[in-house]
Formats: C-alpha cells, structure tokens, sequence
C-alpha cells in the first residue's frame, strides 16, 4: 500500500503543478494522469481491479437512481457532473447564439436610461444572477464585452464595472448547485440538490451581494463619472442582438425549463445528470439547423478534464490519502467544529485564489467526507464552508478564476490593461470580506 | 510593387538580421515592420506607448497570468496579438511588407506570397558585432547575446507552433558571416523576386 499511497500522491502532484503552469493543455494533462493511476497505482502497485471498475464508475450510468430517484454511492468518475456539464453549455451556446445575452445587457442599460452607476449596479445584480444559472466565463465574455462597448459610447472608465462584474459573477456561482464547478462535484457527490445550495450558500451569497455592491460603489464612484451627454436615441437598439426571434423565444422557454427544473429536483428526484441530458437534447432538436455550430463550441476539453481529474483523486482515495488528511485536519482542530470551518474557508480561499480551485474541490469533497464522519449535519456545514472558500478564494486574483482571466483579457483586447496590482487593489479586500462574512454567518447559522 | 509579398524574419541577436531586413526592404520598395509596429498598435488603441513597451516581444509568466478558452490575461499576450492582428490585417489589404520577429513565421503561414528567412551567423563574427555596435567588452557581449536570444526563444516558441531557428520552420535559414550584411541581403532579395 506504501507504493500505491506515494505513487498516487507522486502522480497529483505531478498533475497540479501541469495545471498551474499551464504549458500543456490542462485534459491532456488530467487524462495523461488519470491513466497513469490505474495503470501504476490501481494495476502495478495495489493489483486491484475492483479499485479500477469503482474509480471508472460506469455502472452508475445504469443505475436507475442515476437519472430518476435516490442517487446511488460512487467514487471516482462523477458522470452526473459530466453530463450536466455538457447539457448546460450545449444550451448556453443556444442562447448565445439567438443573442440572449447580448439582448439582455442592452436592454437592462436602456431601462436604466444609459446612467452609469446605475448601470454600474444593475450590471453587478444581474452578473450575480447569471452566474447562478450559466457558467461564469459565458457571463463574463458577455457583460464585458457590452461594458466596453458602453463605455466607448458613454465615454466612461470600463475597468472598475469589469472588475465589479467578475467579482459578482464569482459570488452568484456560489449561490447556487450549478454556479461553479466546485459546487456541481460538492452537490453531486454528497447529494445535495439545488435547493440546499440555495438556501444556505444562497443566502450566504445574497447577504454578501448587498454588502458587496455598497463596496465597489463606495471604491469606484469617482472613477465611474461619464463626461457624455447622453443621447438615448443614438444607443445600440436592444432587439438588433437577436440574430434570430425564434431562437431567441426557444433558448429562453428552454432556460426557463432548465432553471424550473433545478428549483424543484429535490421534489421530483430529477438528478442532475437528467436535467442536463434533457436540455442538451432539447437544445439539439430546436437548434437542428445550427447543430454543427452549437457542438463545435462546446468546451469538451473542460468535461475531459474533469474525467482525468476524477480519476486522478479516486487514486487518492482508493489509497487512503484524503482520509488521512481527514484525520489531521480533525487532529489539529480538536474535533471544534468553528476551527475546523475557519481552517477550510480560509485555506480554500487562499489555495483557490493561485490555483485552480476544481482540482482542489474534488480533492476536498472525500476529505469532508471523513471529517463528518457520517454526521450529516457536520457534513453540510463544511460543504458550504468548502464551497464559498473555493468559489469566493477565486475572485481575489487575476488569475483565481477563469471568469477573472477572460474578463480582464477583454479588458486588455479594448485597450484597457489589468495588472495584478490594479485588480487585486479592489478584489482582494472584497474577497477577505466575503470570506469574514461568510465564516460568520456559518459560525452563528450551523455551529 | 505589382504582387504581393511578406517576409518574416527571424535572427539571432549579433546576425545583422535587423540590419539585413532594413536592406531588403529598401531594396524591394516595401514596409518594414519591427519596433515601430508597437507603435503603430499603441496608437491604434489608444495605447501609452512608454507602459506597453516593457512588454513587447516578451513571454508571459507562468505563475502570474493564465489562459483560458484561448483568452489570456497576460499583457504581453494580448500586446503580441494586436501586433498580429495588424499584421495580418495589412496581410489581408494586399500590403507587401518585411517584418522582423514577432512570430511573423507562424502569424503569417497561412498567406500565400509569405517566406520566412532565418538569420543566423557564427559565434565570433556575432560577438565582435554586439561588442562593436553597443561598447561592450567581450564578457557584457556574450551575456546580452545569450539574453536577447533566450528571450526570443522563449516568446517565439510560447506562441508558434514551430520552434525558433529550427530550419523546418522556415523557407530559408541563412549564415551571415558567410557573405556579410550586404550580400546576404543581395541574396536573399534575389531569393525573393525568384520566388515572385
């Protein structure tokens, strides 16, 4: 077991330190690693094919829980997530290509007659609740380029809207089961639904908006006076982003579907992976015409990359590894529920702030897992904890998330260049006090 | 010029590349692209020249920046891709044009009427040039030239497919030192309208 346990702690590392530096590419690099562990770590050193047969997890495919019902155990591949996945950004790339996105931002800056720091605060409400639906970087990609186009016309500063914008998109997706990936794997693989993420890391999110968009206003309201007089008429018309009215009209009833359907899983018993195939296939059917173009868009590397990565951390915890993490973790904090939440929010928050907070979440999961010890009550309160310290850690730097990285990129392709300095100077001190909050509100709520 | 051509060169730092490139573009009547196409993208984008600078021809840092989907938070990334993106917009107008470094090689490849040349020169001749040209001794000379070189190694092969130098990379790979500046440039201009 000894070469099983440095073998698989060997082939993480390895695979962690590819992902930071980002030289090859991130599925490559997770499936490379993957294969690695059952091969040397499941094959060579444990001689285990039940270890292989758990971690690959196909049979859950089968199980009728998988889609309909109670969820069945599983380690390894978390296929629900996966499928998932792909379902949401097959119909978010329907929407995308309807225009919805692009309608909906410039409709909402006509409502508030084009005025910037109203603008300012409805972009960073509706880039919270976007986020809590549809991947951060679709959000991001959108309200900043339409940021920048405004600020070109309104003749304002767009860097402190776009930072205000990736900031609040990293706090709506952990509002939600959906929002950010850290919170699909926790979700998936402890069963919890929609709702529960709502109301506990909802709330949590929500209360934390508020104080946030006080904060960015309070930073940014010099920054965001517009020296144009307004000339209503001269803006871009609302309706010119639908590239198509029955596609438009078709994406939003399948968003409302999708986001219908999330809401009340918890009563129907709908999983995850369900709700995904079904959009994907609506999608499909409605967009026929376009399908080539809607699946060529499709990031299928990121779903590669979480097959590798599942496999990688099933190595982990088929060898023990995460348990006795586990056991340390309950050892340094004397088994104090509030230490053992401050040591997870914080050092999640700090980790996801440098390095990719998925790898970390998954890692995480099994880790929470032993630390509740079959207590589910523990076993939430450091789910949450988990979740707003590694969705929330990554909005302290340019590079935490993968919304900040292609906010800050439109940014630079406009003209407009965001250094660490520039960024961190508003979002670092908005993530510790997210992070405050969030710990407070946990301590008071559950401990 | 009736037809169009582009020339990207890539050279090794003491070569004369820049010095060849100059020529060329004389000789042919076209454009020359070098320093001045940061100026030219800082004033297209309401850039302040004096802050980009630092990051031309350089590669991003691993640690500090990240790419994701193909957009990259890294300056120095999106400063190359503008100064790609010109280049490939006045590729596309039907300029004819020389332009030196840049990952002009990979930017280029899918144009016709594109050659890339590759300039390079034996270790003394560089030396005894870079002493020449900047005042320095021997020592200072081999150190700027090892620099300058891994510097463009490292940006060329971060964003080309090809590696840098590397003669598969390139229509032509020549040696200065064998014909001097002036009559490699006579060469490869020969080389050039050859191919016209």
């Amino acid at each position: 077991m000894v070469l099983a346990r440095v073998l698989a702690v060997a082939i993480f590392v390895v695979m962690f330190v590819l992902v930071v530096l980002d030289k090859i590419e991130k599925h490559y690099v997770t499936l490379t690693c993957g294969a690695l562990t059952l091969l040397l770590v499941f094959g060579v050193a444990m001689r285990d094919m039940n270890a292989v047969i758990e971690t690959l997890n196909l049979s859950s495919l089968i199980q009728p829980g998988f889609w309909i019902g109670e969820a069945p155990e599983s380690a390894g591949i978390d296929w629900a997530t996966i499928i998932f996945l792909a379902g949401m950004m097959i119909m978010v790339e329907g929407m995308a290509l309807a225009g919805f996105f692009r309608w909906l931002c410039m409709k909402l800056a006509k409502l508030v007659n084009y005025q910037t720091i109203p603008l300012f605060i409805t972009f960073m409400i509706m880039s919270a609740i976007l986020a809590m639906f549809i991947d951060s970087i679709t959000v991001i990609l959108f309200l900043a380029a339409v940021t920048v186009e405004l600020a070109k016309l309104l003749k304002f500063n767009p860097v402190p809207m776009i930072l205000s914008e990736i900031f609040c998109a990293n706090l709506g997706g952990s509002a939600t089961m959906c929002g950010d990936p850290p919170n699909i794997i926790i979700g998936s693989k402890l069963h919890y639904a929609f709702v529960d993420f709502l109301t506990n890391t909802g709330l949590i999110a929500g209360i934390s908006l508020i104080i946030i968009v006080v904060y960015f206003y309070l930073v940014f309201r010099k920054e965001l006076v517009s020296e144009a007089v307004i000339d209503v008429s001269t803006m871009p018309d609302p309706k010119e982003a639908i590239t198509s009215k029955t596609g438009f009209i078709g994406s939003t009833i399948i968003f409302g579907i999708a986001v219908v359907m999330l809401i009340t899983h918890a009563n129907t018993h709908l999983s995850v992976a369900f709700i995904g195939a079904v959009v994907a296939v609506i999608t499909m059917i409605f967009n026929h015409k376009h399908l080539k173009e809607i699946m060529s868009k499709v990031d299928y590397k990121i779903l590669l990359f979480f097959m590798g990565l599942f496999i990688v951390v099933g190595g982990l915890e088929q060898t023990g590894i995460l348990e006795e993490i586990a056991n340390f973790i309950k050892n340094v904090s004397g088994g104090n529920v509030k230490v053992m939440v401050a040591i997870i929010i914080w050092v999640s928050a700090t980790a996801s702030a440098f390095v990719d907070n998925i790898p970390f979440a998954a890692t995480m999961v099994p880790i929470i897992q032993g630390l509740s010890a079959g207590n589910p009550a523990l076993q939430a309160t450091l789910a949450w904890t988990l979740s707003m310290g590694t969705d929330i850690g990554g909005a302290a730097t340019p590079i935490g998330a993968s919304a900040n990285v292609v906010g800050t990129s439109v940014a630079a392709k406009n003209g407009h260049f965001i250094g660490w300095g520039k960024y961190c100077k508003s979002a670092a001190p908005a993530t510790v006090i997210v992070i405050l909050v969030s710990m407070l509100i946990i301590f008071v709520r559950y401990c | 010029m009736d037809k169009q051509i582009m020339i990207a060169i890539g050279r090794e730092f003491g070569s004369g590349g820049h010095e060849i490139a100059e020529r060329i573009a004389k000789s042919m009547g076209i454009a020359l692209f070098d320093k001045n196409l940061l100026e030219i993208v800082a004033e297209k984008n309401n850039l302040d020249l004096k802050e980009v600078e630092k990051f031309d021809e350089k590669s991003r840092n691993l640690f500090l920046s990240r790419k994701v989907n193909g957009f990259s938070n890294a300056i120095e990334d999106t400063i190359a891709l503008m100064q790609f993106d010109h280049l490939k917009e006045c590729a596309q107008k039907g300029e004819s044009f020389v332009v030196v470094g840049r990952c002009g090689d990979e930017v280029l490849k899918e144009y016709d009427h594109m050659l890339s040349i590759f300039i390079l020169g034996d270790k003394e001749d560089k030396i005894a040039r870079v002493m020449n040209k900047y005042q320095l001794s021997r020592e200072e000379a081999i150190e700027k030239m090892v620099r300058h070189d891994r510097k463009r190694r490292v940006y060329h092969d971060s964003l080309a497919k090809g590696d840098w130098g590397d003669a598969h990379a390139y229509d032509m790979c020549i040696n200065s030192s064998r014909f001097g500046v002036e009559k490699t440039a006579e060469i490869l201009v020969d080389f050039i309208k050859a191919s016209l």
